[in-house]
This record gives C-alpha cells, structure tokens and sequence, in this order.
C-alpha cells in the first residue's frame, strides 16, 4: 500500500470541504434558510389597530328584524357579537362580507356561457344595455318572456317582484324555500307559535338545524327544557333534532304525509273532527283510504302508536303539526303540506294562523320555479341572489335554457348559476345595509350596490315601471317593506292533487331501484351556501367529508346486504343519472334501505373554496313536479348503488 | 404560582348544557373569527387546519342500532386543567413547557404565548384532551380576509403551538377597560370567551368557579354534570384523596352536563357500568 503524504492529505480534506460547501451551496438549502429567517423574523403579519366600537342595528335582510351587533376596529368590521346570529351565515358573515372573490365592478360575459370568463364594465353602460333589452321586450309586446328568481323573501325581493309584474310579467319565482312551498300550497306561510303550543308534532322538519328562522327555533330549544312541553319528531334518520325531541317515531323513508293522512283520519272517524278548510269532504274520501292497518303497513309505524300519537294530539292544550321536511333546504308535496296542516285546524289549533307578506303573491306561483324551467320559456332573466342551476334538480335544464337568454344576475359571489349569465352586477351583503343614526356605518365593498338600488335604478329607465317606483334609494323603500296580513281560509285543493293522494298508497319496494336517496344537511354548510367560507369548512364533520372526498351514510343492515364496507367506493344511480365516486360511511343513524347524501358540496363555481368539493346529488334526484307548487319532490328519490 | 398571597379571587370555568346543544356551530366559528384562525386552501382538511374549538358530532351507534339511535354535538376546546390543587395549579403542559410559552395564571386560566414558543410540541403530547393545535403551516389570510382580523389577538408563526386561552384577551380589555373607569378591582370585572357570547341557545355558561352563587358554580356541581374523559369522577371522595396523592389529574375547568346515560358513559370512557 501506498503511504499518504502530509501533503495528499491536507489536499484530499480540502478537496472535499471544498466539494461539500459548493454541494451546500447548489443545493439550495441556505437560501432557504435565508427564506425561513425572513418570516420567522420579519414576515408577521400585523393586524392593523384603531379605535374600537360597537355598531348596534336592526338587520333589514329579511323580516325577522333581528337585533345585531358587530365590533368595528377603526372601519373594519372584526366580530359579530350577536348571541343570537339569526341568519344562516351569523357569525360567519365576515368571510362574506371581506370574501376576497367578491365581485367588485359589473361583469359582462366575454367567453361561451358556462366557462365564467368576464370583463368588467361601468355601472352605466351594464344598465343601459339591461334596460335596452327589457324596454325593447316590452315594446314587442313579449312580457312574459320576463322572468325572476328570488333567493327568499326580503326587500330586493319584493322590489324585484314589482319590476316584473309592473312590465306585465307574471314570471316571479321564489327557490323552494319553505316560505316559498307553503305559499304556493296553502296561500300564505305559517306563522307557528312555538311559545303558545305545548305539543309539537313535527313531520320531519328539522326544527333545531336550520328549519324556519333558525334565530326564533334557537330561543324555542334554550326553552325548552324543564317547560314540559313536548316535542314529537316523525323523521326517516337519526338527527338532532329526532335526538332532542322527546318521541322520535322512525318512519319509513318518504311515508310522513300517509302518517299525517292516518292521524287525520282517526281523529275524523274517532273524534269527529272536522275542517273548515275549503273541499274538506272531498279530501276526507282520500283520508278514509288511510285506516290505520293501510297507515301502519305504509309508515312502518304500529296502528298503537299511530293511535296513540292521534290521542295525544288531540288531547293536548295546544297541539300543533309542522310541516316542511328538511332544515335549509327543504322539499314537500302540496298534499303533504296541506295533510300536516289540515291537522292544525281539525283540532282548531290556536298556535297556528296563516300570513302573508303584502309584497308577494302577485306573481303566478312562488314556488313554482320547477315548472317554470321544464315547461316556461324565457328572454330575460332576473337571478335575485339565488342558485338555481345549483340547488334545483332540473339545474341543467335550467342553465341550458339561460344559454339561449339574456340574463342578469345580482350578488355578491359568483355561483353556479352567475356561470350562465350575461351580466353579473355586484350586491351587497347584509352586514353593508346596517344603519346606525340613519346611516350606514360599513362602506360598500368596491363599487357594490344594494340589490334594492339596482333595481329602483333600473326600473327608473324602464318605460312601462317608472311610475310604480317613487323611491330614490332602497333606504326610502325599506320602510313600507315586510308587513303581514292574514290569510282567510285555506283549500285542500283536491281536484288538483288527486293523483298524489292516492300515489302514496302505491310507493312499495322497486325491485330496480331497492334504495331511498335521502338528502342530510350538516351545520352551517346548510343547502351549499356555507360552503365558500373557510371558517364552515373548518367545520365539517370528518364522518361526510374530508380532503375533497365526499362520503354518503348507509345503514349496517342495508350496507351488509348490498356488500359494500365501511370506506368503499361507490356511485349512487337513479332513473335520472348517476353520481360518484363517493365513499361510504356506516352507521346506525340512518334507516334500513336508505342512503342518506349530504346537501351542499359539488359546487362548479362559488369561490375557489367551495369549488369541485364532492359531488352534488340534486342532479339525480326525482324531477316529479308537484300540480300544486310547481316545484320538484325531491326528497327520497329510488336509487340503487355499484 | 400560588393564589393564595394574589388579590385576585377568580377562577374561571365553562359548563357546557349539551342537552341543548343543536351543533349550530356559531361557538366554532366564533372562535375562528375572534382568536384569528387561519385560511389554508382547503380547511376540510382535518390534519392540517387549525382550529381552537372542534365541534364533534358524536352518536352511540357502536352500541345501539335503528331507531335507538341518538346523535348529539360536543364542544370541545381547551380544558383548562389545574392539576390536584386549585391554590397551586399544576396543568399538565405547564410543566412540560421548556420556555414558559404556557403558564397558568391567578385567574386559572391556562396561557399560550404564540411568540415565546419553540415548537418542541411537549406540551401537545402531555395534554391529554389533544387541545392544543401546531402551525405545521404559515398562517396565511387571502388579501382581503385580512381587514377581518382581530387586533387583540397575535397571528402566530410557523411552527409554533395554538389552543384556546379562554379568550383571555377578552378578559384583559375588560379589564383595562374597568381601569380607565376608575374601577381598580379587578374582582368586580367579568368577561365571557367568544364561544359563550355566540351560543344562541345559551348551552354554553362561563363564570368564576370561586364564587359559590355563579351559575357556573352551580352547575359544576350539578347532577347532570360530568368532565371529559376523567375517571377519577367516579370514585369516592377518600379514594380520589388517595389516588390524588400519587398521581397528578387534569381536573379539567370545563364541565359538561348531560341527562343522557349514553354520552354520559361514552365521555368518562367507561363501558356504562
């Protein structure tokens, strides 16, 4: 071996500390030191500190009129301080009101429909195109092409309706809120009394997750308990509310109406009970098909506790029966909205009565938007805010309809259904509209305008609606908006739903399509509304969703025999299509031969937040329109699984 | 640090009424408003999010099947643990902490001081409710998420440790605010965390454990009343002197009540006996 010199040596280490720091070098890592030291030591970002007060207002966005408080540092709004945060959103309105996808300018549509490519234009020259198409439609003498859709019940609504229907237009639309439903079935929406009754006999409607103004229901529960009144909650799957009511009667899937039918008619042929509503003996020839062997057969539920639940009821002091299945989004029939409340006034309820707003119902049906895209036509289209390409299960036929139209859409995020439209001019969000000393303390967002203005401001170029409109800001118009009247009398409507009453008595086992699709709503993510926001997602439960993957629930019994397993992928068919992958979680909460789906993923727009997350199931779900309410029965579509 | 020579007589505590608990989630995102959380692209993503307050939904459906089912919400944030001795509290992460980023204070509320830790996660190991959060990630907030951001609270670096503090931040501008009133009794100032404000059902109650009027205090020692995962609960109170005497407990501030057996015997993590 050859011995190495001194010299060799100190060559060779230099050599290789040479080598070494020169791989250091190249390899990046210090640079990214410099990187790390940087942020760890300048790169903080500091909130910016001011003056803090509170603003103290009354929320205008609907007709509840909540009280609301927000923190304010310097001009930033940082905190809802509200207990009670009423709305959907409460708390978590701050995302939408410094969301940074808000839109900031109009936006004209430059690429195909469907892709959401805009430029922004000037408030000016989006107007004076929009006013040009309306006015020319008018003058053609083609009104009805006209048409809007409202989110829900609020004063951009109402100002909204009135430039429809000034032009001559009967298209106004509501989506199928529960309003919107009971509107269209009885005349005008219920106003419960949950303070006066003392047996609530609910037919699915989720009355502590968001069902109703979730604002009163809350104040309803922190009641609750120790009062002795008593909450009956008749609903498919185990949810909170089933939880927190004192009786769940597990019902078969899509069979609360034949329940509401067999308690009607214990209580006509037992009790001799009748209703002042207007066809009562006709619609009593349909109760008498539902005895109580029929009812229990159909509902799964024993003819004891049917007649138990029927005594109970009428034995109450102040019984009362809620209809209106779901929590946000929500899916009735006309006959199961009229059975449920045909109960209220056979036992003459006092808790219940029947309103409605002075600004709505002039148009043709307010829930009717179903109907309206299978069968309407129209050239001009209003979207008041609303997602119906989105939430509606006829979404696609929709957005192919808006394809050949002109449509305007006016919000604050861009959604599904903002995709397809031709301008989409930026609203404000509550939290702008708040008023303290008459003036409102937050400044709108960009060049934002309040729904309200927009309209006032458009009908003022409208030839055939500037006289229906003398105000000059939505300010003027807020304080004539948003009263009740009473409703008279309602109607059973029979002739009309005759194929529906008798349809419940057929629903059995479909050989092709074993399975009931039932939608499940998680909180704050509601119908699909919460799902822009950061702090709701943070939320979601792991068990239906997490990283992208959506999961749907199924019963041990019902997973066994269809043979999938916990975490198994699978796509979910119905007549109309079929959604999937998705993955499948099991648990008992759900009913035997159920797949229950969560509401509000699958969004193709509506911030990048919301955006392709898990599938939406509206698009397979049944499209039977309702001869009554004109919107679709959605709830507990047959389905099977692969 | 020992209460007994501090003027300060408050000892804060939350009891949570999960019977009327609907798991609105107002309290998380209240939270997540107030203390500051942070925006990653997909905050359904469970292993990297941050957050203080997680709203479990549970149910008993291990044991019971359709229809006996039940599902209810729980709360879960900090526990505010104080050890065997309430005058000389001694929380689990406290002692573990290297660089005194987590202390307890006279008031027993369980500090977090973002910029004086070091990220060694001791202290996520030692808790024993998983209460405590690692930014794995920088804190980021989308341009204008930023005007939301609450100046009473710090935005945290990478690779520092996050949890609830019972908005103790709250509790300090009240304080100064009682000051600049003249109000020098620090005694006769109250607060409530954010999730407390929030809660439209009034499930959640917040108070000084110390005083024996506070509904608080009342609750604490409810029938209904239980904390999570704690089984020395159970036992006698000469056993517990003597299991106390060998080993240090959480003993949690936070109480829950339930009249459910279920959530009641999944929450001690006993098998219902």
């Amino acid at each position: 071996m050859k011995k190495i010199e001194r010299k060799e040596l100190l060559m060779m280490t230099g050599g290789a500390v040479v080598g070494g720091l020169t791989g250091y070098v190249l390899s990046g890592a210090p640079f990214l030191m410099f990187q790390d030291l940087a942020e760890w030591t300048q790169d903080q970002y500091v909130p910016l500190k001011g003056e803090i007060k509170l603003l103290q207002s009354i929320c205008q966005s609907c007709t509840t009129k909540c009280e609301i408080s927000v923190r304010m540092v310097a001009d930033r709004a940082v905190k809802v301080e509200t207990s009670n945060a009423a709305c959907p959103l409460g708390q978590a309105s701050l995302q939408l009101l410094y969301h940074p996808e808000r839109i900031d300018k109009p936006l004209k549509r430059t690429g195909n429909k469907g892709k959401g490519r805009f430029v922004p234009v000037s408030w000016e020259s989006a107007m004076a195109d929009i006013s040009g198409k309306m006015n020319a439609l008018v003058k053609n003498n083609k009104k009805d092409a006209i048409a809007a859709i409202n989110k829900d019940i609020n004063l951009s609504s109402e100002l909204l309706e009135k430039l429809i229907t000034s032009t001559g237009s009967t298209n106004v639309y509501y989506e199928s809120s529960l309003n919107a439903l009971t509107m269209s079935a009885l005349g005008g929406v219920v106003d419960y009394d949950f303070n006066k009754a003392d047996y609530v006999l609910s037919f699915g409607a989720k009355l502590f997750e968001g069902w109703g103004v979730p604002g009163t229901m809350n104040k309803v529960l922190a009641s609750w308990p120790g009062s002795g009144k008593k909450l009956v909650q008749v609903d498919t799957n185990c949810s909170r509310t089933t939880s927190l009511a004192d009786e769940w009667v597990p019902v078969k899937a899509g069979t609360e109406p034949v329940l509401a039918m067999g308690i009607a008619n214990y209580l006509i042929k037992e009790k001799k009970l009748i209703s002042a509503g207007e066809g009562f003996a006709k619609w009593a020839q349909y109760v008498y098909q539902y005895d109580m062997a029929t009812t229990a057969k159909l509902t799964g539920v024993s003819e004891d506790r049917i007649k138990a639940l029927a005594e109970a009821f009428y034995g109450a002091r102040n019984p009362m029966a809620v209809a209106g299945r779901g929590a946000h989004g929500v899916s009735s029939s006309a006959s199961e909205i009229i059975a449920v409340y045909a109960l209220n006034t056979l036992v003459r309820s006092t808790s219940v009565s029947l309103k409605q707003y002075t600004g709505m119902g002039t148009g043709k049906n307010p829930a009717g938007i179903d109907d309206f895209i299978k069968n309407g036509n129209f050239e001009l289209l209003f979207i008041n805010e609303a997602d119906p390409v989105y939430k509606s299960v006829l979404g696609k036929d929709l957005a192919a309809k808006m394809e050949k139209a002109f449509v305007v859409a006016m919000m604050p995020l861009i959604n599904d259904t903002a995709l397809y439209a031709d301008y989409v001019l930026p609203s404000l969000t509550f939290l702008e509209t708040l008023q303290s000393d008459g003036q409102t303390v937050l400044k709108p967002y960009a060049s934002a305008k309040h729904a309200g203005d927009i309209i006032i401001e458009l009908a003022g170029k409208i030839d055939a609606a500037k006289g229906a409109f003398p105000w000059t800001s939505y300010l003027d118009a807020v304080k004539q908006a948003g009263n009740t009247r009473g409703v008279a009398g309602f109607s059973f409507k029979v002739d009309k739903l005759k194929e529906q009453l008798s349809a419940f008595k057929k629903q059995k086992a479909d050989a092709e399509y074993p399975l009931s699709l039932i939608p499940v709503e998680m909180p704050l993510v509601g119908d699909g509304d919460g799902m822009a926001f950061p702090y709701v997602l943070k939320n979601i439960d792991s068990d239906s969703f997490m990283l992208g993957k959506m999961k749907v629930l199924m019963n041990k019994a019902t997973a066994k025999k269809e043979g999938v397993s916990e975490g198994s992928s699978i796509k979910i068919i119905s007549e109309r299509g079929k959604i999937g992958s998705v993955k499948v979680h099991i648990t008992d909460t759900i009913a035997p031969d159920v797949v229950a789906v969560p509401l509000g993923f699958g969004h193709m727009a509506y911030t990048k937040y919301a955006e392709k997350k898990g599938v939406n199931p509206k698009e397979i779900m049944a499209a039977d329109i309702d001869p009554v309410t004109g919107a679709a029965n959605w709830w507990g579509t047959r389905v099977k699984i692969s | 640090m020992k209460t007994s020579n501090s003027k300060m007589k408050r000892r804060w505590g939350m009891a949570i009424d999960l019977d009327k608990c609907n798991g609105c989630g107002q309290c998380s995102i209240s939270c997540a408003q107030e203390n500051n959380m942070p925006i990653f692209e997909d905050d359904s993503d469970v292993p990297k999010r941050v957050s203080f307050l997680d709203l479990m939904k549970v149910t008993n459906d291990r044991d019971a099947s359709y229809p006996d089912v039940k599902v209810a919400f729980i709360p879960k944030m900090c526990q505010q643990c104080e050890g065997n001795d309430p005058l000389n509290p001694t929380p689990p992460c406290v002692s573990v902490c290297p660089a005194v980023a987590t202390d307890v204070g006279d008031d027993g509320v369980v500090s977090q001081i973002w910029s004086r830790c070091i990220g060694c996660r001791y202290c996520q190991t030692a808790c024993p409710y998983e209460a405590r959060a690692f930014n794995w990630w920088k804190p980021k907030y989308e341009s204008t998420f930023k005007k939301s951001l609450n100046s009473d609270v710090s935005i945290a670096s990478r690779g520092t440790i996050v949890k609830c503090t019972f908005c103790s931040h709250i509790w300090k501008r009240e304080r100064d605010k009682a000051a600049a009133n003249g109000e020098l009794d620090i005694n006769a100032v109250t607060y409530s965390p954010a999730c407390v404000t929030s809660c439209p059902t009034g499930a959640m109650v917040f108070g000084d454990l110390n005083d024996p009027a506070s509904e608080i205090s009342m609750l604490s020692r409810d029938k209904r009343a239980f904390r999570l995962v704690h089984t020395i609960d159970e036992k006698s109170p000469e056993e517990q002197k003597k299991l106390m005497k060998i080993k240090n407990y959480p003993n949690p501030k936070v109480y829950y009540l339930s009249s459910q057996k279920w959530i009641r015997d999944m929450m001690r993590f006993n098998s219902g006996k």
